[in-house]
């Protein structure tokens, strides 16, 4: 048992470290909230948007508001398989947050929300 | 050492500490929403009942719901950190369960005893039921 523990404590040590420094990875945008952006709805466990457009090549402001109790984000990423982030929005139970998102290249981008990864979405940029 | 059924007052209070944090880790995931968080808070909240309650199947298997529940929070923070998502409750979670290990280890060292000698006396039991060969002890409560 006396070998146990201190294993038992590395390995949850190990594992907070490296969601720690996946999280201080998170790319974060800042700038002024346009009032005109783009808003996306998480409500009923799934978002009411499925696809938005923006235009390419300028920040834009997303308006994110959960009508849900849980919590939910919106985090943008270049593809589907949710490896390169682009934009992270900040984890909001009932309620909204605006979330500043860097100018995007004409194209198709994935959004999800981290918590609940069945809830996607689609931006097209043009 | 030799397993053990009576409680001391040490054993009550980790016990009921470690009820309270099986509790607390079952009512954030029960408020995250979706059918996985939702299991996983039933699955604690199980185990929360299965660690005290006083039937005497679950007191001849307490060793084995202790070892379930560090195995279960176990993999509920090795996904999370695999998966995230890494906000401020996910980590209040995580320190919860990484309590709840810890005091579960500590209810089974003063319990059970050496957990590789349980297992070897249960797999023992097994197969003496089993017809294969003599037991050679038996776990606590």
């Amino acid at each position: 048992m006396k070998r146990i523990l201190p294993a038992l404590a590395l390995v949850a040590l190990a594992a907070i470290s490296a969601a720690c420094s996946s999280a201080a990875a998170q790319p974060v945008a800042s700038g002024p909230v346009d009032p005109n952006g783009p808003t996306i709805v998480a409500k009923n466990m799934a978002f009411t948007t499925s696809t938005v457009e923006v235009k390419a090549g300028s920040n834009f402001t997303l308006h994110f508001d959960n009508q849900d109790s849980a919590p939910h984000n919106v985090a943008i990423f270049t593809d589907s398989s949710a490896s390169q982030k682009v934009s992270v929005g900040e984890i909001v139970a009932a309620g909204k947050k605006d979330q500043v998102v860097p100018a995007l290249k004409a194209g198709t981008y994935f959004f999800r929300c981290d918590v609940h990864t069945n809830m996607t979405g689609t931006i097209v940029a043009k | 050492m030799t397993p053990r059924s009576s409680l001391r007052p040490l054993d009550v209070v980790i016990r009921i500490a470690i009820v309270g944090l099986t509790l607390g880790t079952a009512y954030i995931h029960s408020t995250l929403g979706g059918l996985l968080f939702t299991l996983n808070a039933l699955g604690y909240l199980v185990a929360a009942v299965a660690v005290v309650i006083p039937l005497g199947l679950a007191i001849r298997f307490r060793w084995f719901v202790r070892l379930g529940l560090m195995g279960y929070a176990a993999t509920a923070i090795v996904a999370w950190a695999i998966q995230g998502p890494y906000y401020s409750t996910a980590f209040i979670a995580k320190g919860i369960e990484v309590a709840l290990i810890t005091l579960l280890a500590v209810d089974f060292a003063r319990m059970d005893g050496n957990p590789v000698n349980v297992i070897k006396s249960e797999l023992g039991l097994l197969a003496t039921r089993l017809g294969r060969r003599p037991a050679t002890g038996q776990a606590g409560a």
